[in-house]
């Protein structure tokens, strides 16, 4: 990890397979799946992505950076595109971060649910297991019949 | 599907779902590769992955189209090239693409066969070069 000081491409890179699979569905649905890209041409989209992802998260930064916030929201993303002539990107990065903030609260709520029974994870286990063996004990009751 | 012709007018996508998802640690990886950015909260690399996928989308079906515009079933880089020069929203990737020879003008027809505008070495099947077809 500590030669990333001069960007060696192989760590800040993305996987190729990945790449590989989303320009195939890309150029299928866009009607077309007889055409491929050359390996050359899809290291030069890699690169493209790359730098695409350097430019968003600076301007992010420089925007988080003058609302004297640390660390870079989503709302500073958004902020980001819309001045570097993407706006038409926004709503559906809206939507993605809607649904992933829904299901983190959903986890954080199975957690807090968790710690608000008050006992510990072992007591719980144990609680648990209780459960288990008279699941256990009432169904070899009806088997045994 | 059939969302119109016009790929980027009605939505980012232009109606293309893409199913594979980029792993977000790496990009968050990348984002953080430069000294300037700080902490990153949990949904950020999500929403840039999301956006990165957009782009994608954008990217290659503009390539896509130079390729068919000139004919080619194969994407070349210089495709790629054409699209970036073709489109204002991807003039910060003008540096990356300079270093890429220049595609022949679109709508030639004829000249048949594919990719010989790249540079010399890197063609692996080189068909032509055995010349197996006597009629060439």
């Amino acid at each position: 990890m500590s030669d990333r000081e001069f960007g060696g491409a192989d760590d800040l890179s993305l996987p190729k397979a990945t790449v590989q699979k989303i320009i195939q569905e890309i150029l299928a649905a866009d009607g077309d799946a007889s055409v491929a890209f050359s390996k050359e041409s899809r290291d030069l989209l890699i690169e493209c992505c790359v730098e695409f992802v350097t430019l968003i998260s600076s301007e992010a930064n420089e925007i988080a950076e003058k609302e004297a916030k640390k660390t870079i929201a989503c709302e500073h993303v958004t902020a980001a595109l819309q001045t570097l002539g993407y706006p038409d990107y926004v709503p559906e990065i809206d939507k993605v971060a809607r649904e992933h903030k829904q299901q983190q609260a959903s986890r954080e709520k199975k957690q807090t649910k968790m710690e608000k029974s008050g006992l510990t994870e072992e007591q719980l286990i144990a609680q648990q297991q209780e459960l288990f063996n008279q699941a256990n004990d009432k169904f070899a009751h009806v088997a045994a019949d | 599907m059939d969302t119109g012709g016009d790929e980027t007018h009605e939505s980012a996508s232009g109606g293309i779902e893409v199913k594979t998802k980029f792993p977000v640690a790496r990009i968050k990886r990348i984002m953080q590769a430069d000294e300037d950015v700080g902490k990153v909260a949990q949904v950020t690399p999500v929403a840039v992955a999301k956006a990165l996928e957009l782009f994608m989308v954008s990217l290659i079906t503009r390539s896509a189209g130079e390729a068919r515009t000139r004919n080619s079933k194969r994407v070349l880089p210089g495709h790629l090239k054409a699209a970036v020069m073709g489109d204002e929203q991807f003039d910060f990737l003008n540096e990356i693409v300079s270093k890429v020879q220049d595609a022949p003008v679109a709508g030639q027809k004829g000249l048949g066969l594919e990719g010989e505008e790249e540079p010399e070495g890197k063609k692996k099947r080189g068909r032509r070069k055995k010349a197996e077809s006597p009629e060439f």
